[in-house]
């Protein structure tokens, strides 16, 4: 196996054989080459390969496990204080964005699909394309959680506004 | 491993075990990172890869009591990572994966390959590319059955050794090696279409 030759654990008799058919064909030095790169390079771009923790996750997880390991209610309200408030302002963001035309096309694809087969959606989005501002206040809970549902399909690293 | 994380793994797990305070922030510092990361790769979903990392401290903090040592510290933490994360991805839809088998090497009846051979190893040298070229290993490794997603993560992403990686996920060395490699050439046949396909385009 491929991997063999590169990690040195190739029989050497093989890695003879494999070494003279290398020196004389360009095809399979090549694929050898590009083999290797994509483990060269995948442990170079490691940290742009890695998922970052975001920061209101990092804070969350946090405040969840001291609160669950040290029992205390307050922590715990606490915990899911935090949640609430980014949700809102996670869903928030996204009316705005849509208010301005400025969902990426990914978003506003799967804003749209959402749209055909909710009517609450679909009218609080309509009127809102209508009025061309953001209602005061957040959408009602079943529109927050529909949003927050929807932004969660989106491939992890797509950003719902355009920049 | 260093010599160091090793003795910091060990001071964290003595402290876990006596409840001393600042264990559990410490064990946070260290390991979150990591678990978040590792959950996302296998999840591909940011909500269900902090709930899995919740779980995941959890069982951690309760029981550092009967970890045993048999394994280094973190090696402990990320098989009970990649456990919680394989067990939520069982109840829920699966996502998009692509089949492996399209892009494994082609050979001609001669024992040649049949597809052209463009050398990008050199070209990818340029820094420039290098945030996009990542993204696109990500974008592709994304796309994997979790078989080999898991393995190529652990092995070429986070470095871990192939004994290491056999050790967390209960699989052999040998069958590490293949599905490592099989995952390799998925992607270099990924990344050579996409490199040829920017020179075209």
């Amino acid at each position: 196996m491929l991997a063999d030759y590169f990690d040195g654990s190739m029989d050497p008799r093989l890695r003879e054989e494999l070494d003279a058919h290398l020196a004389m064909c360009e095809p399979c030095l090549v694929f050898t080459r590009t083999y290797q790169a994509v483990s060269d390079k995948t442990r170079l771009l490691r940290r742009h390969i890695e998922y970052e923790i975001p920061p209101e996750v990092r804070k969350r997880l946090e405040t969840f496990v001291h609160a669950a390991v040290l029992k205390y209610p307050e922590k715990m309200r606490e915990y899911r204080d935090q949640v609430e408030r980014d949700r809102r302002e996670k869903v928030a963001g996204l009316v705005v964005a849509a208010t301005a035309g400025k969902l990426s096309s990914a978003t506003a694809l799967l804003m749209e699909s959402h749209c055909v087969a909710c009517p609450e959606c679909r009218g609080y989005f309509d009127a809102l394309r209508k009025t061309g501002a953001p209602k005061a206040g957040d959408p009602p809970e079943d529109i927050r959680s529909h949003v927050i549902a929807l932004m969660q399909t989106l491939p992890p690293g797509e950003e719902f506004f355009l920049a | 491993m260093s010599d160091e994380r090793w003795k910091e793994d060990e001071a964290l797990l003595e402290s876990l075990r006596k409840g001393a305070p600042g264990a559990v922030d410490e064990l946070l510092r260290l390991y979150q990172g990591k678990i978040f990361n590792l959950a996302m790769s296998i999840l591909k979903n940011e909500s269900d890869a902090e709930e899995a990392a919740q779980d995941v401290f959890m069982t951690v903090i309760r029981k550092a009591d009967t970890f045993q040592g048999n394994s280094a510290f973190y090696s402990w933490m990320y098989r009970i990572c990649v456990n919680t994360c394989l067990m939520r991805l069982r109840g829920k839809r699966r996502n998009e994966t692509v089949s492996i088998e399209e892009f494994m090497p082609v050979f001609t009846e001669e024992g040649m390959h049949a597809s052209p051979m463009d050398d990008w190893s050199k070209e990818v040298e340029r820094d420039a590319l290098n945030e996009e070229l990542g993204r696109m290993i990500r974008k592709y490794t994304e796309k994997l059955s979790e078989k080999y997603r898991v393995v190529f993560v652990l092995s070429d992403v986070e470095g871990l050794s192939n004994e290491e990686t056999a050790r967390i996920l209960g699989l052999t060395v040998p069958a590490i090696k293949s599905r490592l490699h099989r995952a390799r050439l998925y992607l270099r046949e990924q990344l050579s279409r996409y490199l040829l396909e920017g020179k075209a385009g």
